[in-house]
Protein backbone atom coordinates (compact mmCIF):
# COMPACT_ATOMS: atom_id res chain seq x y z
CA UNK A 1 0.00 0.00 0.00
CA UNK A 2 1.20 3.36 -0.36
CA UNK A 3 0.05 6.71 0.67
CA UNK A 4 -2.55 8.28 -1.60
CA UNK A 5 -1.44 11.00 -4.02
CA UNK A 6 -1.89 14.35 -2.69
CA UNK A 7 -1.44 13.96 1.01
CA UNK A 8 2.01 14.21 1.36
CA UNK A 9 2.62 17.84 0.42
CA UNK A 10 4.71 18.26 -2.67
CA UNK A 11 9.08 18.46 -2.71
CA UNK A 12 8.80 16.46 0.98
CA UNK A 13 11.29 14.44 0.22
CA UNK A 14 11.21 12.72 3.48
CA UNK A 15 12.14 8.85 4.29
CA UNK A 16 7.72 8.30 4.92
CA UNK A 17 8.79 4.68 5.32
CA UNK A 18 10.83 5.83 8.34
CA UNK A 19 8.74 8.13 9.16
CA UNK A 20 5.63 5.32 9.87
CA UNK A 21 8.33 3.57 11.67
CA UNK A 22 8.52 6.25 13.92
CA UNK A 23 4.98 6.73 14.17
CA UNK A 24 5.05 2.95 15.28
CA UNK A 25 7.26 3.49 18.15
CA UNK A 26 5.39 6.52 19.65
CA UNK A 27 2.38 4.52 19.78
CA UNK A 28 3.98 1.27 21.50
CA UNK A 29 5.75 3.94 23.97
CA UNK A 30 2.77 5.92 25.25
CA UNK A 31 0.87 4.88 27.89
CA UNK A 32 -2.37 5.81 26.37
CA UNK A 33 -4.01 7.21 23.25
CA UNK A 34 -1.66 9.75 21.14
CA UNK A 35 -3.65 12.49 19.56
CA UNK A 36 -2.65 13.60 16.07
CA UNK A 37 -1.30 17.15 17.17
CA UNK A 38 1.24 14.79 19.30
CA UNK A 39 2.52 13.00 16.59
CA UNK A 40 2.25 16.23 14.39
CA UNK A 41 4.81 17.83 16.78
CA UNK A 42 6.70 14.41 17.33
CA UNK A 43 7.23 13.72 13.55
CA UNK A 44 7.20 17.20 12.18
CA UNK A 45 4.82 16.53 9.54
CA UNK A 46 1.55 18.05 8.72
CA UNK A 47 -1.53 16.13 10.05
CA UNK A 48 -2.85 14.94 6.97
CA UNK A 49 0.50 12.84 6.38
CA UNK A 50 -0.07 11.82 9.96
CA UNK A 51 -3.38 10.20 9.21
CA UNK A 52 -1.78 8.62 6.38
CA UNK A 53 1.06 7.20 7.89
CA UNK A 54 -1.32 5.42 10.29
CA UNK A 55 -3.27 4.81 7.77
CA UNK A 56 -0.94 2.76 6.64
CA UNK A 57 0.26 1.40 9.45
CA UNK A 58 -2.53 -0.17 10.27
CA UNK A 59 -2.73 -1.63 6.76
CA UNK A 60 0.67 -3.40 7.94
CA UNK A 61 -1.23 -5.09 11.05
CA UNK A 62 -3.96 -6.85 9.29
CA UNK A 63 -3.51 -10.61 10.29
CA UNK A 64 -1.20 -9.58 13.22
CA UNK A 65 -1.32 -9.24 17.15
CA UNK A 66 -1.75 -5.89 17.53
CA UNK A 67 -4.11 -3.24 15.86
CA UNK A 68 -4.33 0.84 16.09
CA UNK A 69 -8.05 1.81 17.77
CA UNK A 70 -9.25 5.47 17.87
CA UNK A 71 -10.02 6.32 21.02
CA UNK A 72 -11.07 9.21 22.88
CA UNK A 73 -9.57 11.86 19.89
CA UNK A 74 -6.46 10.07 20.16
CA UNK A 75 -4.73 6.53 18.73
CA UNK A 76 -3.90 3.87 20.51
CA UNK A 77 -1.78 1.08 20.14
CA UNK A 78 -3.91 -2.34 21.35
CA UNK A 79 -4.02 -6.13 21.03
CA UNK A 80 -6.70 -7.52 18.86
CA UNK A 81 -10.13 -9.15 20.91
CA UNK A 82 -9.41 -12.97 19.20
CA UNK A 83 -6.64 -12.81 21.58
CA UNK A 84 -7.89 -11.72 24.70
CA UNK A 85 -7.55 -15.40 26.31
CA UNK A 86 -4.01 -15.97 25.48
CA UNK A 87 -3.15 -12.09 26.92
CA UNK A 88 -5.52 -12.78 29.77
CA UNK A 89 -3.59 -15.79 31.09
CA UNK A 90 0.01 -14.05 30.51
CA UNK A 91 -1.25 -10.96 32.67
CA UNK A 92 -3.37 -13.38 34.84
CA UNK A 93 -6.33 -11.21 34.65
CA UNK A 94 -9.78 -13.00 35.34
CA UNK A 95 -12.70 -11.70 33.03
CA UNK A 96 -13.26 -7.93 33.46
CA UNK A 97 -16.27 -7.51 35.18
CA UNK A 98 -18.62 -5.83 33.05
CA UNK A 99 -21.55 -2.90 33.92
CA UNK A 100 -24.97 -3.90 35.10
CA UNK A 101 -27.43 -3.64 32.69
CA UNK A 102 -29.12 -0.91 34.82
CA UNK A 103 -25.40 0.89 35.28
CA UNK A 104 -25.44 0.10 31.32
CA UNK A 105 -29.23 2.42 30.54
CA UNK A 106 -28.45 5.10 32.69
CA UNK A 107 -25.37 5.58 31.40
CA UNK A 108 -27.19 5.13 27.67
CA UNK A 109 -29.31 7.95 28.83
CA UNK A 110 -26.77 10.24 29.99
CA UNK A 111 -24.96 9.49 26.58
CA UNK A 112 -27.56 10.93 24.31
CA UNK A 113 -28.84 13.43 26.82
CA UNK A 114 -26.42 15.23 28.21
CA UNK A 115 -26.12 17.15 30.47
CA UNK A 116 -28.97 16.20 32.31
CA UNK A 117 -30.29 16.08 35.67
CA UNK A 118 -30.81 12.93 38.20
CA UNK A 119 -34.55 13.67 37.91
CA UNK A 120 -34.55 13.76 33.84
CA UNK A 121 -32.86 10.40 34.32
CA UNK A 122 -35.09 8.90 36.67
CA UNK A 123 -38.01 10.38 34.09
CA UNK A 124 -36.98 7.67 31.68
CA UNK A 125 -36.32 4.80 33.49
CA UNK A 126 -39.07 4.92 35.98
CA UNK A 127 -37.01 3.97 38.95
CA UNK A 128 -35.14 5.91 41.90
CA UNK A 129 -31.19 6.07 39.94
CA UNK A 130 -29.47 8.48 42.79
CA UNK A 131 -27.56 4.61 43.47
CA UNK A 132 -26.50 3.98 40.17
CA UNK A 133 -25.49 7.56 39.25
CA UNK A 134 -23.03 7.39 42.39
CA UNK A 135 -21.18 3.92 41.10
CA UNK A 136 -21.10 5.71 37.75
CA UNK A 137 -19.38 8.92 39.10
CA UNK A 138 -17.18 6.98 41.37
CA UNK A 139 -15.91 4.80 38.19
CA UNK A 140 -15.38 7.77 36.30
CA UNK A 141 -18.17 7.19 33.48
CA UNK A 142 -19.53 10.24 34.10
CA UNK A 143 -18.99 13.43 36.05
CA UNK A 144 -20.61 16.54 37.38
CA UNK A 145 -20.53 19.61 34.77
CA UNK A 146 -22.49 21.84 36.51
CA UNK A 147 -25.96 23.26 37.32
CA UNK A 148 -28.92 23.52 35.71
CA UNK A 149 -30.91 26.81 36.00
CA UNK A 150 -34.11 25.59 37.42
CA UNK A 151 -35.98 25.00 40.44
CA UNK A 152 -33.51 23.51 43.28
CA UNK A 153 -30.49 24.06 40.74
CA UNK A 154 -30.50 20.37 40.24
CA UNK A 155 -26.75 18.91 39.18
CA UNK A 156 -26.30 18.37 35.77
CA UNK A 157 -24.31 15.05 34.28
CA UNK A 158 -22.27 14.12 31.46
CA UNK A 159 -20.03 11.50 29.77
CA UNK A 160 -16.20 11.45 30.53
CA UNK A 161 -13.13 11.07 28.40
CA UNK A 162 -12.87 7.52 30.40
CA UNK A 163 -16.43 6.67 29.18
CA UNK A 164 -15.14 7.15 25.58
CA UNK A 165 -12.22 5.41 26.59
CA UNK A 166 -14.04 2.38 28.20
CA UNK A 167 -16.66 1.59 25.19
CA UNK A 168 -13.79 2.33 22.48
CA UNK A 169 -15.39 5.36 21.24
CA UNK A 170 -13.79 8.42 19.12
CA UNK A 171 -16.09 10.60 20.31
CA UNK A 172 -19.58 11.30 21.15
CA UNK A 173 -20.71 10.77 17.47
CA UNK A 174 -19.33 7.55 17.05
CA UNK A 175 -22.05 6.68 19.81
CA UNK A 176 -24.65 4.13 18.35
CA UNK A 177 -27.92 5.14 16.57
CA UNK A 178 -31.07 4.34 17.69
CA UNK A 179 -33.80 2.83 16.11
CA UNK A 180 -36.51 4.96 15.60
CA UNK A 181 -36.96 8.28 18.28
CA UNK A 182 -33.91 9.75 18.47
CA UNK A 183 -32.71 10.26 21.66
CA UNK A 184 -30.28 12.84 20.46
CA UNK A 185 -32.25 16.13 21.17
CA UNK A 186 -30.40 17.48 23.47
CA UNK A 187 -27.11 17.09 21.74
CA UNK A 188 -27.41 20.48 20.02
CA UNK A 189 -27.93 19.22 16.84
CA UNK A 190 -24.99 16.74 16.87
CA UNK A 191 -25.25 14.78 13.81
CA UNK A 192 -24.37 11.04 14.53
CA UNK A 193 -21.85 9.15 11.85
CA UNK A 194 -24.06 5.87 10.84
CA UNK A 195 -22.61 2.37 11.65
CA UNK A 196 -23.62 -0.89 10.76
CA UNK A 197 -22.90 -2.60 13.32
CA UNK A 198 -21.88 -1.05 16.67
CA UNK A 199 -18.54 -3.56 16.95
CA UNK A 200 -17.57 -2.40 14.11
CA UNK A 201 -18.17 0.73 14.85
CA UNK A 202 -15.11 1.19 17.63
CA UNK A 203 -12.80 -1.43 15.47
CA UNK A 204 -10.17 0.44 14.10
CA UNK A 205 -8.93 3.21 11.96
CA UNK B 1 -36.06 -10.90 28.27
CA UNK B 2 -39.32 -13.00 28.51
CA UNK B 3 -42.23 -10.92 28.41
CA UNK B 4 -44.23 -11.33 31.93
CA UNK B 5 -47.56 -13.39 30.89
CA UNK B 6 -50.79 -12.45 32.56
CA UNK B 7 -53.51 -15.04 33.16
CA UNK B 8 -57.19 -13.28 34.48
CA UNK B 9 -60.53 -14.72 33.27
CA UNK B 10 -60.64 -11.28 30.84
CA UNK B 11 -57.17 -11.61 29.14
CA UNK B 12 -54.56 -13.80 28.53
CA UNK B 13 -51.45 -12.59 27.17
CA UNK B 14 -48.23 -10.47 27.42
CA UNK B 15 -48.45 -7.59 30.02
CA UNK B 16 -47.44 -4.92 27.30
CA UNK B 17 -49.98 -6.18 25.03
CA UNK B 18 -53.14 -5.62 27.07
CA UNK B 19 -51.23 -1.52 27.51
CA UNK B 20 -50.92 -1.53 24.34
CA UNK B 21 -54.98 -2.67 23.73
CA UNK B 22 -55.87 -0.55 26.98
CA UNK B 23 -54.08 2.36 25.20
CA UNK B 24 -55.65 1.62 21.75
CA UNK B 25 -59.56 1.22 23.55
CA UNK B 26 -59.41 -2.07 22.41
CA UNK B 27 -59.56 -3.10 25.77
CA UNK B 28 -62.18 -1.48 28.59
CA UNK B 29 -59.80 -1.19 31.55
CA UNK B 30 -63.10 -0.93 33.94
CA UNK B 31 -63.65 -5.32 33.07
CA UNK B 32 -60.08 -5.78 34.26
CA UNK B 33 -59.06 -6.58 37.60
CA UNK B 34 -55.68 -4.81 37.83
CA UNK B 35 -54.91 -5.32 41.62
CA UNK B 36 -55.63 -9.67 40.45
CA UNK B 37 -52.77 -9.05 37.99
CA UNK B 38 -50.24 -6.94 40.52
CA UNK B 39 -51.47 -9.75 43.07
CA UNK B 40 -50.54 -12.50 40.79
CA UNK B 41 -47.44 -10.76 39.63
CA UNK B 42 -45.85 -10.19 43.27
CA UNK B 43 -47.19 -13.53 44.41
CA UNK B 44 -44.34 -14.78 41.73
CA UNK B 45 -41.58 -12.62 42.97
CA UNK B 46 -41.49 -14.75 46.00
CA UNK B 47 -39.57 -17.29 44.75
CA UNK B 48 -37.66 -15.46 41.98
CA UNK B 49 -36.95 -11.53 41.83
CA UNK B 50 -36.02 -10.31 37.76
CA UNK B 51 -35.50 -6.71 38.74
CA UNK B 52 -35.32 -5.77 34.97
CA UNK B 53 -38.89 -7.59 34.66
CA UNK B 54 -39.96 -6.09 38.22
CA UNK B 55 -39.46 -2.49 36.54
CA UNK B 56 -41.41 -3.24 33.76
CA UNK B 57 -44.08 -4.99 35.33
CA UNK B 58 -44.94 -2.17 37.92
CA UNK B 59 -44.39 0.44 35.51
CA UNK B 60 -47.10 -0.75 32.99
CA UNK B 61 -49.03 -1.47 35.80
CA UNK B 62 -48.96 1.86 36.79
CA UNK B 63 -49.65 3.41 33.54
CA UNK B 64 -52.94 0.93 33.68
CA UNK B 65 -54.00 1.93 36.76
CA UNK B 66 -53.37 6.15 36.38
CA UNK B 67 -55.39 5.30 32.76
CA UNK B 68 -58.15 3.42 34.90
CA UNK B 69 -58.69 5.89 37.61
CA UNK B 70 -59.34 8.57 34.75
CA UNK B 71 -62.05 6.01 33.61
CA UNK B 72 -63.44 5.61 36.89
CA UNK B 73 -63.66 8.84 38.52
CA UNK B 74 -67.01 10.85 37.27
CA UNK B 75 -66.46 13.88 35.50
CA UNK B 76 -68.00 17.11 36.44
CA UNK B 77 -70.60 17.87 34.17
CA UNK B 78 -69.91 20.80 33.78
CA UNK B 79 -66.09 21.93 34.84
CA UNK B 80 -66.77 25.11 37.02
CA UNK B 81 -63.64 26.16 34.98
CA UNK B 82 -61.05 24.95 32.63
CA UNK B 83 -58.26 23.39 34.65
CA UNK B 84 -55.16 24.11 32.51
CA UNK B 85 -53.38 21.15 33.60
CA UNK B 86 -55.64 18.82 32.71
CA UNK B 87 -54.48 16.41 29.98
CA UNK B 88 -56.97 15.16 27.32
CA UNK B 89 -57.18 11.64 28.13
CA UNK B 90 -55.61 10.64 24.65
CA UNK B 91 -52.81 13.25 25.21
CA UNK B 92 -52.00 10.83 28.42
CA UNK B 93 -51.95 7.79 26.38
CA UNK B 94 -49.94 9.34 23.37
CA UNK B 95 -47.38 10.53 26.49
CA UNK B 96 -47.33 7.16 28.15
CA UNK B 97 -46.65 5.51 24.89
CA UNK B 98 -43.96 7.73 24.42
CA UNK B 99 -42.59 7.26 27.21
CA UNK B 100 -42.37 3.67 27.08
CA UNK B 101 -40.69 4.09 23.57
CA UNK B 102 -38.17 6.14 24.75
CA UNK B 103 -37.36 3.35 27.67
CA UNK B 104 -36.60 0.86 24.77
CA UNK B 105 -35.12 2.91 22.77
CA UNK B 106 -32.58 3.27 25.58
CA UNK B 107 -32.95 -0.32 26.01
CA UNK B 108 -31.66 -1.18 22.26
CA UNK B 109 -28.65 1.26 22.20
CA UNK B 110 -27.62 -0.30 26.33
CA UNK B 111 -27.17 -3.63 24.38
CA UNK B 112 -25.39 -1.99 21.77
CA UNK B 113 -22.99 -0.42 24.45
CA UNK B 114 -22.65 -3.80 26.18
CA UNK B 115 -21.53 -4.94 22.46
CA UNK B 116 -18.78 -2.52 22.98
CA UNK B 117 -18.09 -2.87 26.25
CA UNK B 118 -17.57 -6.89 25.53
CA UNK B 119 -15.17 -6.00 22.91
CA UNK B 120 -13.26 -3.03 24.78
CA UNK B 121 -12.94 -5.93 27.57
CA UNK B 122 -11.16 -8.51 25.13
CA UNK B 123 -8.66 -5.62 24.23
CA UNK B 124 -5.19 -4.82 25.92
CA UNK B 125 -2.40 -1.81 25.93
CA UNK B 126 0.66 -0.94 27.84
CA UNK B 127 -1.25 0.88 31.45
CA UNK B 128 -0.91 4.15 31.27
CA UNK B 129 2.47 4.68 33.32
CA UNK B 130 4.94 7.01 34.05
CA UNK B 131 3.31 10.07 35.60
CA UNK B 132 4.60 12.06 36.96
CA UNK B 133 2.17 12.54 39.80
CA UNK B 134 2.24 8.86 40.43
CA UNK B 135 5.95 7.62 40.42
CA UNK B 136 5.47 6.99 44.24
CA UNK B 137 3.77 3.92 43.46
CA UNK B 138 5.35 3.03 40.04
CA UNK B 139 3.35 -0.24 38.75
CA UNK B 140 1.99 -1.03 42.10
CA UNK B 141 -1.60 -1.63 42.93
CA UNK B 142 -2.79 -1.50 46.81
CA UNK B 143 -3.40 -5.15 46.05
CA UNK B 144 -0.78 -5.77 45.22
CA UNK B 145 0.97 -4.50 48.68
CA UNK B 146 -1.91 -6.38 49.90
CA UNK B 147 -0.75 -9.89 48.60
CA UNK B 148 3.26 -9.18 49.60
CA UNK B 149 1.81 -8.06 53.19
CA UNK B 150 -0.29 -11.08 53.55
CA UNK B 151 2.54 -13.10 52.70
CA UNK B 152 4.73 -11.50 55.18
CA UNK B 153 1.56 -12.20 57.48
CA UNK B 154 1.69 -15.90 56.12
CA UNK B 155 5.26 -15.62 57.38
CA UNK B 156 4.49 -14.45 60.96
CA UNK B 157 1.56 -16.62 61.56
CA UNK B 158 3.69 -19.79 61.22
CA UNK B 159 5.80 -18.50 64.29
CA UNK B 160 3.96 -19.85 67.62
CA UNK B 161 4.90 -18.67 70.34
CA UNK B 162 3.85 -17.37 73.72
CA UNK B 163 1.93 -13.96 73.36
CA UNK B 164 3.40 -11.24 75.39
CA UNK B 165 2.22 -7.77 75.96
CA UNK B 166 4.77 -5.83 73.65
CA UNK B 167 4.13 -2.28 72.16
CA UNK B 168 5.29 -1.47 68.37
CA UNK B 169 5.09 2.27 67.83
CA UNK B 170 4.34 3.08 63.74
CA UNK B 171 6.25 6.51 64.01
CA UNK B 172 9.56 4.14 65.33
CA UNK B 173 8.48 1.75 62.76
CA UNK B 174 8.90 4.66 60.38
CA UNK B 175 12.64 5.78 61.28
CA UNK B 176 13.89 1.99 61.48
CA UNK B 177 12.55 2.25 57.38
CA UNK B 178 13.85 5.06 56.83
CA UNK B 179 17.44 4.19 58.44
CA UNK B 180 17.13 0.88 56.89
CA UNK B 181 16.60 1.80 52.99
CA UNK B 182 19.58 4.87 54.14
CA UNK B 183 21.76 1.96 53.68
CA UNK B 184 20.64 0.68 50.83
CA UNK B 185 20.68 3.66 48.00
CA UNK B 186 19.04 0.84 45.38
CA UNK B 187 16.12 -0.19 47.43
CA UNK B 188 15.18 -4.15 49.40
CA UNK B 189 13.11 -6.33 48.56
CA UNK B 190 9.32 -5.87 50.12
CA UNK B 191 9.65 -8.68 52.50
CA UNK B 192 13.22 -7.36 53.63
CA UNK B 193 11.40 -4.58 55.38
CA UNK B 194 9.91 -7.25 57.87
CA UNK B 195 12.42 -9.51 60.50
CA UNK B 196 12.12 -12.92 59.71
CA UNK B 197 10.69 -13.34 63.28
CA UNK B 198 8.38 -10.91 63.51
CA UNK B 199 5.27 -10.95 65.19
CA UNK B 200 2.15 -10.19 63.31
CA UNK B 201 1.47 -6.93 64.98
CA UNK B 202 5.23 -5.69 64.03
CA UNK B 203 4.22 -6.97 60.76
CA UNK B 204 0.93 -5.04 60.57
CA UNK B 205 2.51 -1.48 62.06
CA UNK B 206 5.27 -2.01 59.68
CA UNK B 207 2.95 -2.42 56.64
CA UNK B 208 1.02 0.82 57.94
CA UNK B 209 4.54 2.49 58.51
CA UNK B 210 5.47 1.98 55.29
CA UNK B 211 1.86 2.76 53.61
CA UNK B 212 2.54 6.24 55.83
CA UNK B 213 5.90 6.88 54.08
CA UNK B 214 4.08 6.35 50.76
CA UNK B 215 1.91 8.73 51.48
CA UNK B 216 4.46 11.48 52.95
CA UNK B 217 6.13 10.58 49.60
CA UNK B 218 9.60 9.77 51.49
CA UNK B 219 9.62 6.36 50.38
CA UNK B 220 8.80 5.15 46.72
CA UNK B 221 7.41 1.25 45.96
CA UNK B 222 8.04 -0.10 42.49
CA UNK B 223 7.21 -3.47 40.82
CA UNK B 224 8.73 -3.45 37.32
CA UNK B 225 6.74 -6.20 36.11
CA UNK B 226 3.43 -7.95 37.44
CA UNK B 227 4.02 -9.79 39.65
CA UNK B 228 7.39 -8.88 40.36
CA UNK B 229 8.46 -8.48 44.03
CA UNK B 230 8.35 -5.04 45.07
CA UNK B 231 11.08 -3.05 45.71
CA UNK B 232 11.09 -0.36 48.47
CA UNK B 233 13.68 2.83 48.08
CA UNK B 234 13.67 5.92 49.19
CA UNK B 235 12.51 8.43 47.20
CA UNK B 236 15.04 11.13 46.06
CA UNK B 237 15.06 14.44 48.23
Amino acid sequence: MTIPNGLVPHGDDLNLDELKRAAESILLVSGGPVTVDQLVEALGVAPQTVHALLWELQQDYAGRGIQIQVVAGGFHLCTRPELASYVQRFLRLDHREPLSQAALETLAIVAYRQPITRAEIEAVRGVRSDHIIERLLERHLIRDVGRKQALGRPILYATTEGFLRYFGLKDLADLPVLEGTDPRGALGGMTPTPHASPAEGSEAV
Amino acid sequence: MMPYIVKIPQFEGPLDELLTLAQQGSVDLREIPLARIAEAYLAGTEHHVDLEEATEVLWMLAAMIEMKSRLLVPKPDIPAEPLPLEEDPSDLEARLEEKLQEYRAFKEVASALRALEDYQHRIFARPPGDDPNAVFLEGVTLDDLFRAFQQVLERAREEVGEITAEEVKVAERMEAILTQLAQHPQGVVFADLFAAAATKLQVIVTFLALLELIKNRRVRAQQPQTFAPIRVALAAP
